[in-house]
């Protein structure tokens, strides 16, 4: 349960952390956008450097960073044997019984890994560096011109929030849980599938006993300080764009502009 | 019987979030022995305590059970478990089950016990909380009262036949009267049953009434040992770190002050009435 730190925001002091958040999920816009306009190997190239150019501006360490992406390793390994084994063309590298390995699967393998392996560096980037408040501020700003076609901005955004700070806490609850019972003598580690399943009963329903608690509480905490979403409330933190947010929205943009011009 | 050595525990290392929860902690609890474990919130006792039943592993250190070390490989963790039982802190929250006698029966159960054996241990369990087994098997455990499920919990471990209960908060969040009467319960698992009985707390005045040694511990170190009349004796260094003396020290210790010749190292009503009434009349007749 300590291998989970994806998106895991580690408060910090650096260029990164100190964006605007609306700007950050801007420039992450942008940046993803870019990862799909990549056409060739040397594309990714180039932006690789950026991003362990901006990496290295985060401040962040990167051990920690590297076990954040422990958790997407089997996505990223499982696309890469599925073009290796069924994306035909090219020449035959091996041949496995009716299976075989061919030159443009290798070739759309590594070339979609790679796209994958950066969309994920990418996106941990900007939540490590980025508290889920300002996170969920940022996207509320975002979703503000949308209210019109009736898309909730705020309600969105507060939903984030809560449940973004409720999974910290609700993963320690489960390891509380989960100690009591093995305490009395509970096993969660051994046996097959289906009983594995089943001795998770002890562990899920006082987890959810637990959370439905919390989240009634939750709701009487809120309507006792009058609660009621989104109309003409106002903001603890105001943001505002500083000159740097600019800077950091002007180099994203290059950044697409630079790979949608020169082909790469 | 059990023993720590030299323990230490990181929690999270190598990561940003790393906190060191334990530093370099030995101790010795014999059989038959009531401890207080007291300390500051976050100096680590729960941490401490989970070490005792294995469900925590050192980072560095030992813990020892009859003199084998827990961890050497050789012994089995449940029949560990189930010699040294552990309640969490509000262990009303880990009933699960439909009624009383599974929720209770869970422990034994998992120790393999046929089903006869099974319904001895339950109505053993809830007859030591004092849980009438006829009125209370049926029931669903979510249905109780707050005092009543923290005693089904607490069934549900007695149930294991342990001969160490560890107690984390047992009276946290408990009205006076359901306090008091958990306590009267443990206090008779100790005498009667002969458990030997580990409880953390911050309640100074239960446990220096109770225990017959404390440990107190601060920032993650054991920084004070010995019975209560000894601990409590270097007030300063309590509050020190964070901890109040036990109401009944503190008037002793308020009167000695005021220079009157008293006994300190008193824990019970009882006794500290009879002591000031003694010291009172004994001075009023010399007066005479
Ligand atoms: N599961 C955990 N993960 C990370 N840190 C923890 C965990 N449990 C406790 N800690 C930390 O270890 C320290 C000791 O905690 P704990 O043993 O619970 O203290 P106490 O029971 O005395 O209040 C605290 O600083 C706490 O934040
Ligand atoms: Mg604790």
């Amino acid at each position: 349960m300590q291998s989970i730190t994806l998106g895991h925001y580690l408060p910090g002091d650096s260029f990164l952390h100190n964006l605007d958040p609306r700007i950050k999920l801007l420039c992450l816009l942008v940046l993803i956008v870019t990862l799909f306009l990549v056409r060739t190997f040397w594309g990714f190239m180039f932006f690789g450097v950026f991003i362990i150019l901006i990496f290295s501006a985060s401040k962040l360490p990167w051990r920690y960073f590297l076990r954040g992406l422990r958790p997407v390793f089997f996505i990223i390994f499982f696309t890469l044997i599925l073009h290796f084994l069924f994306t035909d063309g090219g020449r035959v590298y091996l041949r496995l019984g009716p299976l075989t390995v061919e030159e443009a699967g290798v070739f759309m393998g590594t070339f979609m890994t790679l796209r994958l392996v950066l969309l994920v560096i990418t996106t941990l980037l900007i939540t490590l560096t980025t508290s889920p408040i300002s996170f969920a501020d940022g996207i509320e700003y975002i979703l503000r011109p949308f209210r019109r076609l009736g898309i909730p901005g705020h309600e969105i955004a507060m939903m984030m929030t809560i449940a973004l700070r409720f999974i910290p806490t609700l993963m320690e609850e489960s390891d509380k849980i989960r100690k009591a019972q093995m305490a009395r003598g509970a096993d969660f580690e051994t046996g097959n599938i289906f009983r594995r399943a089943r001795n998770l009963v002890p562990l899920l329903v006082p987890l959810f006993v637990s959370a439905f608690r919390r989240a009634d509480e939750l709701a009487i905490a809120m309507e006792a300080r009058c609660y009621r979403g989104g109309e003409n409330r106002t903001k603890m933190r105001e943001l505002h764009t500083r000159p740097r947010d600019y800077l950091g929205l002007s180099v994203s943009l290059g950044m697409m502009l630079a790979i949608l011009f020169s082909g790469v | 019987m059990l023993e720590v050595k030299n323990l230490s525990h990181v929690y999270m290392p190598g990561t940003p979030f790393q906190v060191e929860a334990l530093k370099e902690i030995s101790l010795k609890i014999e059989k038959g022995e009531f401890v207080g474990i007291i300390g500051e919130t976050g100096s680590g006792k729960s941490t401490l305590v989970q070490h005792l039943n294995g469900l925590l592993r050192p980072t560095s250190g030992d813990v020892l059970l009859d003199g084998c070390s827990i961890w050497s490989g050789k012994v089995n963790m449940r029949a560990i478990r189930s010699r040294v039982a552990l309640l969490f802190q509000y262990p009303e929250h880990q009933l699960f089950e439909e009624t009383v006698y599974k929720d209770v029966a869970f422990g034994p159960r998992n120790l393999g016990l046929d089903e006869k054996e099974l319904q001895k241990r339950v109505r053993y369990g809830l007859e030591q909380m004092e849980l009438d087994y006829e009125s209370y098997k049926d029931r669903s455990p979510f249905s109780l009262s707050g005092g009543e499920k923290r005693r089904v919990a607490m069934a549900g471990i007695l149930a294991m036949k342990p001969e160490v209960i560890i107690l984390d908060e047992p009276t946290a969040g408990l009205d006076p009267a359901g306090r008091r009467q958990l306590l009267a319960l443990i206090e008779k698992l100790h005498s009667e049953e002969k458990l030997t009985v580990i409880m953390v707390t911050h309640n100074m005045d239960e446990v220096s009434r109770l225990a017959n040694r404390l440990f107190v511990f601060s920032a993650g170190r054991l920084v004070l040992q010995g019975e209560p009349a000894v601990v409590f004796n270097s007030p300063q260094k309590i509050k020190e770190i964070g901890l109040e003396l036990p109401v009944l020290s503190e008037l002793l210790l308020k009167l000695k002050d005021s220079g009157k010749n008293i006994r300190t190292d008193l824990f019970t009503v009882e006794e500290v009435g009879k002591e000031i009434l003694e010291y009172f009349r004994g001075g009023r007749s010399c007066k005479v």
